[in-house]
Order: C-alpha cells, then sequence, then structure tokens
C-alpha cells in the first residue's frame, strides 16, 4: 500500500519538483553569470574612478613643481589647497572597494580640485580617451 | 485680516519678462530687482512713487536668478543662469563691475553675503555651493567647494550673525554648514520636507530657520546646542536642529520664497497660487513647539506665480513682491489686531 502512494507521488509532485530543481539550477548559474558581470562592471567603474584621481594627481604635482619655483607662492592659498588636494588622493583607499565613505570622500577631492582650479585661474576640463571609448568626467 | 496687507504701489519692473528676485540693500532706501531679461534695475522712492534709479543690462548672457547686496550697501552680487556671478561696486549714480566669478559648470541660482562682508556664498544646478572670501583690494577667492547636496542647490543664505551657511536643495534637503580648520564641512542636514526646498529665511535672532517647499509647507526649525535643557541629542560640539513647527494647509501650490521680518518677526510667503500671505507668531505659544497664524493673505497678490517677498530692513511693514508676470509690488502690512 506505502510504495503505490509513492508511485502517485511522483507522478502528482514532477511539476513542483522539475520546477523547483529548475530554480536552483537557475540561480546557482544566475548567480555566477551576475558574479562575472558584476566583475565587469566593477573594473570598469573602478577604472573610472582611478582615472580620473589619477589625473588630478598628476595635474596636482605638475602645478607644486611650477609653483615651488616661485618664492611669493611658497605661503600662498593655493599651496596650501594643492598641499591638501595631494594628502587626500594619499589617503585615498584604493583596495578597498567597501569603504564606508567612498562616494563622500571622492566628493571632497572633486571639490578641492575644483578649488584648485578656480585659484590657479585654469579651466578644468579634461577629457579622456581610452582605447576609442571616451572616459570623460 | 482684510486690510492687514494694503497694496501701495505696482511697477512693470521687468516687462515681457519674470521678475525673480528683490533685494533691499541695508539702508532700506533701494530695491534692486532681477529678471529674465538678463537685467538688474534699482528702485527708490521719489515722493510718493518708486521709480527705476538706474539698470544695469551688460554684465549677463543670461537670466539673472538673484542679486544681494553687501552689509556695506556699497556692493551688489548678481547670479546669473549664465553660470557666473557678477560683483558690481555702487558709484554715485552707476555700478562698474568689480570682477565675475567663474567655476560654477552650470546655471547659478543664488548668492548670499556673509554679514561680517568677506565672505560669500553661491549655489548651482551643478548641486555645489562655493564659498568665496574677499580682501581690501576686491579680490575674491574661492576657500572651498562643497559637493554635499545630491541635487540642484536653489538658495544659499547665511546666519544673520554667525559664521553659519544654509543651502536649500531640489533633494529635499536643508544643509548647514561651517569653517573647520581651513575648510568648510556640512555639519547638518535638515530632512522633512517631501519636495524641493526653494527658499530659506532666519529669524532675527538667528536660533530658528524656516524653510519652504514645493510640499506646500513652510517648516520651522530650532538650533539646539549640546548640552541643550530640552535634552536635545547632538553629535560632538556641532548643534542639532529639529523641525519644531509645520505650517500646512494654507499654500495650494509651491511656495518660492519665505521671508522672516528682522524689525517685526512677521513671517511673508511667496506662492505659486499668485498670492501673498504673512503669518504671525502666537504669542502664547511654546518657544520650543511655537504656533503661528494666518495674519494677511493677498489672494491675487500678481496675475501669475509669486518669486520673491521682501521685508524692508528699516520700515517696519512694508514688503516688496514679484511674480513671474514681471512686476513688482511694494505692500504696507499691519499686524491686525487680536492677532
Amino acid at each position: 500500500m506505502a510504495g503505490r502512494q509513492d508511485v502517485f507521488d511522483a507522478i502528482v509532485m514532477a511539476d513542483e519538483r522539475f520546477r523547483g530543481e529548475g530554480y536552483q539550477e537557475g540561480y546557482k548559474e544566475g548567480s555566477c553569470l551576475g558574479r562575472i558581470e558584476g566583475r565587469q562592471h566593477g573594473a570598469l567603474h573602478g577604472a573610472r574612478i582611478g582615472s580620473e584621481i589619477g589625473c588630478y594627481q598628476g595635474f596636482a604635482f605638475a602645478w607644486k613643481h611650477l609653483l615651488h619655483s616661485d618664492a611669493s607662492e611658497r605661503d600662498s592659498r593655493k599651496m596650501k589647497v594643492l598641499e591638501s588636494l595631494i594628502g587626500m588622493i594619499q589617503k585615498f583607499p584604493y583596495d578597498d572597494p567597501a569603504y564606508d565613505r567612498l562616494h563622500e570622500d571622492l566628493d571632497r577631492i572633486r571639490g578641492k580640485f575644483k578649488q584648485l582650479c578656480s585659484l590657479l585661474n585654469v579651466q578644468p576640463d579634461f577629457k579622456l580617451s581610452t582605447e576609442g571609448s571616451g572616459l570623460s568626467f | 485680516m482684510k486690510d492687514s496687507l494694503v497694496l501701495v504701489s505696482r511697477v512693470p519692473a521687468h516687462p515681457d519678462s519674470r521678475c525673480w528676485f528683490l533685494a533691499w540693500n541695508p539702508a532700506g532706501t533701494l530695491l534692486a530687482s532681477c529678471g529674465g531679461d538678463r537685467r538688474i534695475r534699482i528702485w527708490g522712492t521719489e515722493g510718493d512713487s518708486w521709480i527705476c534709479k538706474s539698470v544695469i543690462s551688460e554684465g549677463h548672457q543670461r537670466t539673472v536668478r538673484k542679486v544681494a547686496w553687501s552689509p556695506c550697501g556699497n556692493y551688489l552680487a548678481s547670479a546669473s543662469f549664465d553660470a557666473t556671478t557678477c560683483i558690481w561696486k555702487k558709484t554715485q549714480d552707476d555700478f562698474e563691475c568689480v570682477t565675475t566669478l567663474e567655476g560654477h559648470e552650470n546655471e547659478v541660482k543664488s548668492v548670499a553675503w556673509a554679514p561680517s562682508g568677506n565672505l560669500l556664498a553661491t549655489c548651482s544646478r551643478d548641486k555645489s555651493v562655493w564659498v568665496w572670501e574677499v580682501d581690501e583690494e576686491d579680490e575674491y577667492e574661492c576657500v572651498s567647494v562643497l559637493n554635499s547636496h545630491t541635487q540642484d542647490v536653489k538658495h544659499v543664505v547665511w546666519h544673520p550673525s554667525q559664521e553659519l551657511l544654509a543651502s536649500a536643495s531640489y533633494d529635499d534637503t536643508v544643509k548647514l554648514y561651517r569653517e573647520e580648520e581651513d575648510d568648510w564641512v556640512c555639519c547638518a542636514t535638515l530632512e522633512g520636507h517631501e519636495s524641493t526646498v526653494w527658499s530659506l529665511a532666519f529669524d532675527p535672532s538667528g536660533q530658528r530657520l524656516a524653510s519652504c517647499s514645493d510640499d506646500r509647507t513652510v517648516r520651522i526649525w530650532r538650533q539646539y546646542l549640546p548640552g541643550n535643557e530640552q535634552g536635545v541629542a547632538c553629535s560632538g560640539s556641532d548643534p542639532s536642529w529639529k523641525c519644531i513647527c509645520t505650517l500646512s494647509g494654507f499654500h495650494s501650490r509651491t511656495i518660492y520664497d519665505v521671508a522672516w521680518c528682522q524689525l517685526t518677526g512677521a513671517l511673508a510667503t511667496a506662492c505659486g497660487d499668485d498670492a501673498i500671505r504673512v503669518f504671525e507668531e502666537d504669542p502664547s505659544s511654546d518657544p520650543q513647539q511655537p504656533t503661528f497664524s494666518l495674519a494677511a493673505h493677498s489672494r491675487q497678490a500678481h496675475s501669475q506665480d509669486v518669486n520673491c517677498v521682501a521685508w524692508n530692513p528699516k520700515e517696519p511693514g512694508l514688503l516688496a513682491s514679484c511674480s513671474d508676470d514681471g512686476e513688482v509690488a511694494f505692500w504696507k502690512y499691519q499686524r491686525p489686531e487680536g492677532l
């Protein structure tokens, strides 16, 4: 008697069972593909941020050398802001994407850069192109 | 309530255009207006009428959105959609451009002078607030670029006595900033409005801040210092701000401007329903939970949206307003009896 119930169970519950198994398989596959896509997205996004900050850093170092040679600039606001920007960039945790103040710090760096450009009387209008795709910020 | 707000005069300040903003000079003798026609006009009295004393027509390529007088009354700053802020020096009969502040990426929405006269703040659709310092030689330098808001910043205003800056934004918040070790930081974010915050006004003491919004309410916020007796929590040495009153149900459209009279404490609002309203604080209400009553309501103050209301700083009850209809109106307000 018990054996016969199992057989019917197998038939009647087949649909639900297959659906359940299908879901599990799909979920696993989706997670895998999602991880790959996420990685690509993260790499692209990270590269954008990296190149933006790298640009600010290069700009700051170049101007630091230019201003250093002028004695009158030594104590100016320009120099203070320059040093502050360099400091912020150096302190930024590049290897921690889960850093909780990532966007806040990025915004502070951007603000400092804008202020520096204003003091130097330079228009911040940088465009970067890599392999044809324009990376502009 | 009927006669508490009476029209004194109306002038076609910016014909075929919008009049966006008004600013009284500190002496209360001149009113600057600016508009979509890219011009700034200065109004003064001649006998009983208001006449245009000068026009600044060169200077901006697009709409002038706000104007602000320096505390000494000798300079006028103008914020424009052309992404620049011009500083004008008042000479005998005219205004000459002293400098043009650039840096914002797009439309500058507001400009304000700090009470010391040494600092200037601007804000823009580029979501940033800039603080500028001016020295004795009229040299302006950018002191800070603040990226705290997440959307268009509509208005900036300074505290009447402290070096504290407030900003209002399309992101539904009000933010406060102060100087900390050579840089400016956001020290408070006031949340509560359910839509764009269009304007701000401090009360005469600077202890309270009024904000008005697209959500059709005016909110009153109060500053609580660390160790306050009401037990309001503060983080570190920064004061806390709490919403102590919400005026809702009075306005049927967006409230574009709010002005707190520094002489009498009356609160005026400019609304998208073409009306001007004046509120008075109930004298018996608890200072921690004040209540305000509608003291005056001019339903058809203008034929279109009212963009700005401004109390004269020297003459109590003298209120100026301007509208999308291009006109500037002058009103005499009298606190109704029994209020």
